[in-house]
């Protein structure tokens, strides 16, 4: 076992790791930042306190991911995803309500998001089907099988609802496939059906996901109700200029002129405060995360492992992508939070698992 | 160690183009920040700092107004506005169904007003106005599950007598579109106050004074954090009237319940001592904007009374005009006070036949008799001998047809008859019929009681008429005099003393033996002319205008009643009231 442990300890890619506790950190500043002004909860670290116990928590599973040979998913994939399953149901039941939407399951003193588990699920449930009938996908009809898993998991949260996350859903689809390799020409026909059908969708969409899909196309229509978040995150982004206007100096952030700045529109205050350089500082953490990722999925010892690094990777990417360019206003505001910045303990946990499974199967590469 | 990788080729290949997506994503994201942060930045960060700014217009307080012996007419007094921050508001329905309860409005009314001006979610929307201190007392006390309602406090006029002297007093209001672009100045924004009539809006730039501002820096829920600039506003300053309130009010009484003004001036220096129009109205009513039932009252009202009469009616002057006919058959050497006329009961014009008002006729009579007992043949005769040129160019000479000089706004001008007049507006030409009416006052000329006021202003001081004022004082801040305003010699009328001494004679004896016998007053030498104008809208207007004592004059006083009915029957007995309450004569 210490043998082994050692082995664990070489073979850790520390640059990822590292990468990741700094973003850990960085995350942390802007946190602070952005709600040490609320006076609220009478204690401007409230949410530094709780944010730090949610990573505390994160990395914990992170190392127990890291003792899970990832080869037991074959064992497992099909239960985690009916647990899944189960538990995105039981929040339709019995869920709570925050701004309109049930998404949360009570846990002891607090609130647990199935969906977040659901992401990890679905990662781990497309990496098995996909390795295991990777030949049979060359069929148009068996190419269609995992949108039918994967569709079932939609639309218990589009039922939520929660727009946002069954996008991350399809998106974690359509990435494991692509990497997978499936035919171009499938995934071109599957895209060209849903830009075609997006009219039909219209119908079933709630009133203010339609608004939101309006206000993103022009946010001027409502300035300063709807359109309100995109307009302010967007000048308080581009306020911050080359150097920002320093930490805890930002006037939109500080003012709480950004409404849930501290979850999803915390780009907006490291923008605000840490301007040009600090945005692109943070980038470049990402980016430095997402090649290792891709780096890992690349030389894992199987396809299995590429799989569900190719998974992670595009979990990390869709919400990076998604968060930021509807922090700039350049897409519409879907509710996606930013990894290790955002706050909100599920969401943290899953981050961290998420890059716990990386890292799995980057030292199971080879045998230990 | 490495065990070779059982990964497909195919599979690495599709990772390294989902690689290639990366960085294309990632160098957009980077193009979409370089673009806001650098090539935006400046503009949104202006953006950044207006949107945490906000300049909170301080009010200035409006100066008072006070009579000439400092009582206190016009003051402000604090009003309570009931506001809503929409981006405070939890539940509308909620607070609109409570906050209509408690004010006892329509809940819907409330949702309405939210919504109709609605700006940002931090900027109050106004939901009642004024509110009564019963009704503020119960928010208070619901305070709790009033949230977002929010009560503010602005200085309000305040007319302490209510419609006491409203003409000359006017009233202030909200500024809106047109006056804003009049205005045409950067001190002026929406809502603001200002004076809309009266000495209200004539001296405006006195009283206003100036706002002041707070230029602070609110979070988003529009919670001041620090104040970055003061700058304290100017109370308005205070002025000071020549009115004096006794005797307005005094005349107030006299005109109740009849249509008509009295203008009470001083001979010496234009002081307006009194100014009444009846019917009047409630300058209160337009404090904090008038409801629009009270605005239909007012203005759809067949009597007028938001007109001043004293300056906006226009009518006929009746025989008060022989004043005029006399001087100018004086002056034009027609005729001398010695000359005789007969009055047979009648006037003969070609075929036309102009009677006088007695029947019977007065007959023969000297230029004092004819106009103490305002003889209509005698005036005739003066007036076919002068012709309508001469007669113009001494209406003139009084200012008809011009604007006294007050200090009011919206004067009206009235009209001076003349050939030329006659032939553009009627297309016709002047008759020398027109001329015998003109010569007693009845006809085409029309003009306000103030103009004709100064006909008895220029007898009572020998032709010089001094610039009507009800101004007397500007007082500043500090309470010290800021301006006194000084009596100015608007317009002298050349006249020789002979002819002031003739009518002056035939004024006395119109009060002594003529038709102003109601305003002989014991121990006081009044002075006056009635008349009594045609009116061919119906019942007869009442003049009397006369100045007292006779040797040096100190007042000079117009009564005018609109279908009143003769002059010397309601004008006289009003201006003998006048006259005995300002020479504080008892009466019998």
């Amino acid at each position: 076992m210490k043998k082994n442990l050692n082995k664990l300890g070489e073979n850790v890619d520390y640059i990822l790791l590292m990468t990741v506790v700094v973003i850990c950190f960085y995350g942390l500043l802007a946190l602070y930042s952005s709600t040490r002004m609320s006076t609220a909860e009478g204690d401007s670290y409230f949410f530094v306190k709780r944010q730090i116990l949610w990573m505390a928590i994160g990395f914990s599973f992170l190392m127990i991911t890291l003792f899970i040979d990832y080869h037991q998913v074959e064992k497992y994939s099909t239960f985690v995803y009916l647990v899944a399953i189960v538990l995105l149901a039981m929040v339709i039941f019995s869920g709570s309500t925050t701004y309109g939407a049930r998404r949360w399951l009570p846990i002891g003193p607090f609130e647990f998001q199935p969906s977040e588990f659901a992401k990890i699920a679905l990662i781990i449930f497309l990496a098995d089907f996909l390795n295991k009938n990777r030949e049979k996908l060359d069929y148009f009809f068996y190419f269609l099988v995992p949108f039918a898993y994967t569709g079932l998991l939609i639309l218990l949260v589009f039922k939520q609802p929660d727009l946002g996350t069954s996008l991350v859903y399809l998106a974690i689809l359509i990435i494991m496939l692509f990497v997978v390799g499936v035919k171009i020409k499938f995934l071109s026909a599957i895209f060209l059906t849903s830009i075609l059908s997006v009219p039909m969708l219209w119908f079933f969409l709630k009133e203010y996901q339609k608004r939101r899909i309006i206000l993103f196309l022009n946010p001027n229509i409502d300035p300063l109700g709807g359109g309100y978040n995109v307009i302010q995150s967007r000048i308080a982004i581009g306020s911050g200029g080359l150097f920002g206007k320093g930490l805890f100096a930002g006037l939109q952030s500080q003012l709480h002129f950004l409404p849930a700045q501290h979850t999803d529109f915390i780009f907006s205050v490291v923008g605000e405060e840490l301007g040009f350089m600090g945005t692109i500082f943070l980038l470049g953490l990402y980016a430095i995360i997402l090649w290792r990722g891709i780096k890992i999925a690349k030389e894992a010892k199987d396809l299995l492992g590429t799989l569900l690094a190719t998974g992670a990777v595009a979990f990390l990417l869709f919400h990076i992508l998604v968060n930021i360019g509807m922090a700039m206003g350049i897409l519409p505001a879907t509710g996606l939070p930013l990894p290790f910045l955002s706050y909100g303990g599920t969401f943290m946990i899953s981050n961290l698992v998420v890059i716990g499974i990386l890292l799995n199967v980057e030292i199971h590469k080879v045998k230990w | 160690m490495r065990e070779s990788s059982s990964v497909p080729e195919e599979v690495k290949f599709r990772l390294n183009h989902l690689w290639i997506f990366v960085i294309i994503c990632f160098s957009a994201l980077i193009i979409f920040l370089w673009y806001f942060q650098l090539i935006k930045g400046e503009e949104l960060a202006q953006k950044a700092v207006e949107n945490c700014i906000r300049s909170l217009v301080e009010d200035a307080p409006r100066g008072k107004i006070y009579d000439r012996n400092k009582e206190l007419l016009v003051s402000n007094r604090p009003a309570v506005i009931v506001s809503v921050i929409p981006g405070e508001i939890e539940n509308l329905e909620k607070l609109s169904n409570k906050l209509g309860e408690l004010l006892e409005i329509s809940p819907d009314q409330i949702r309405k007003q939210v919504e109709k001006y609605y700006v940002n979610p931090f900027k109050t929307v106004k939901i009642y106005d004024d509110c009564e201190i019963k009704k503020i007392i119960e928010i208070e006390e619901n305070q709790d599950e009033l949230k977002g309602v929010v009560l503010e406090i602005q200085p309000r006029r305040k007319y302490l007598y209510h419609d006491l002297a409203a003409h000359s007093l006017g009233y202030v209001g909200e500024i809106n579109k047109e006056e804003l672009q009049q205005m045409n100045s950067y001190n002026f924004q929406g809502g603001d106050i200002i004076g809309k009539s009266g000495l209200e809006k004539f001296y405006d730039a006195v009283l206003r004074g100036e706002k002041g501002g707070r230029e602070v820096e609110v979070d988003a829920l529009g919670r001041e954090i620090t104040t970055l600039l003061h700058r304290k506003s100017i109370p308005g300053k205070d002025i000071v009237l020549t009115i004096d309130s006794q005797l307005q009010q005094f005349g107030e009484g006299l005109l109740n319940s009849k249509k008509g003004c009295i203008i009470v001036s001083n001979a010496n220096n234009g002081e307006i001592l009194a100014l009444i129009s009846k019917p009047s109205f409630d300058p209160n009513l337009f404090v904090g904007g008038i409801s629009s039932e009270d605005w239909k009252l007012l203005s759809n009202d067949p009597d007028y009374p938001l007109s001043n009469r004293s300056i906006q009616g226009i009518y006929s002057p009746g025989s008060t005009f022989k004043v005029i006919t006399a001087i100018a058959a004086l002056e034009e050497g027609i005729a001398d006070a010695n000359r005789k006329i007969y009055c047979p009961g009648y006037f003969k014009l070609g075929n036309q036949v102009f009677k006088c008002w007695k029947e019977g006729g007065h007959g023969n009579l000297d230029m004092i008799g004819a106009i103490s007992h305002s003889c209509n043949v005698y005036f005739y005769t003066l007036g076919k001998d002068l012709g309508i040129e001469i007669l113009n160019k001494y209406m003139k000479k009084f200012g008809f047809g011009e604007k006294v000089g007050i200090d009011l706004p919206a004067e009206a001008l009235g009209t001076i008859p003349s050939a030329g007049w006659k032939q553009r507006e009627f297309k016709e030409i002047w008759y020398p019929g027109d001329t015998i009416n003109l010569s007693i006052g009845q006809g085409y000329l029309s003009l306000t009681p103030f103009q004709l006021h100064n006909v008895i202003s220029a007898m009572a001081a020998n032709g010089r008429i001094y610039r009507y004022h009800l101004v007397k004082e500007i007082i500043s801040i500090n309470g010290k005099s800021d301006k006194k305003i000084q009596r100015e010699l608007f317009r002298e009328i050349d006249i020789s003393p002979n002819t002031y001494k003739t009518l002056k004679e035939g004024l006395r004896d119109t009060i002594l033996k003529g038709t102003g016998w109601r305003t002989n007053i014991e121990g006081l030498e009044v002075s006056g002319k009635t008349g009594t104008a045609q009116n061919p809208q119906g019942e007869t207007h009442a003049w009397f205008i006369g100045y007292a004592p006779q040797g040096e004059s100190e007042i000079c006083i117009t009564v005018f009643v609109e279908n009143g009915g003769e002059g010397s029957d309601t004008a006289a007995p009003i201006a003998k009231a006048m006259f005995e309450k300002y020479f504080n004569i008892e009466k019998n």
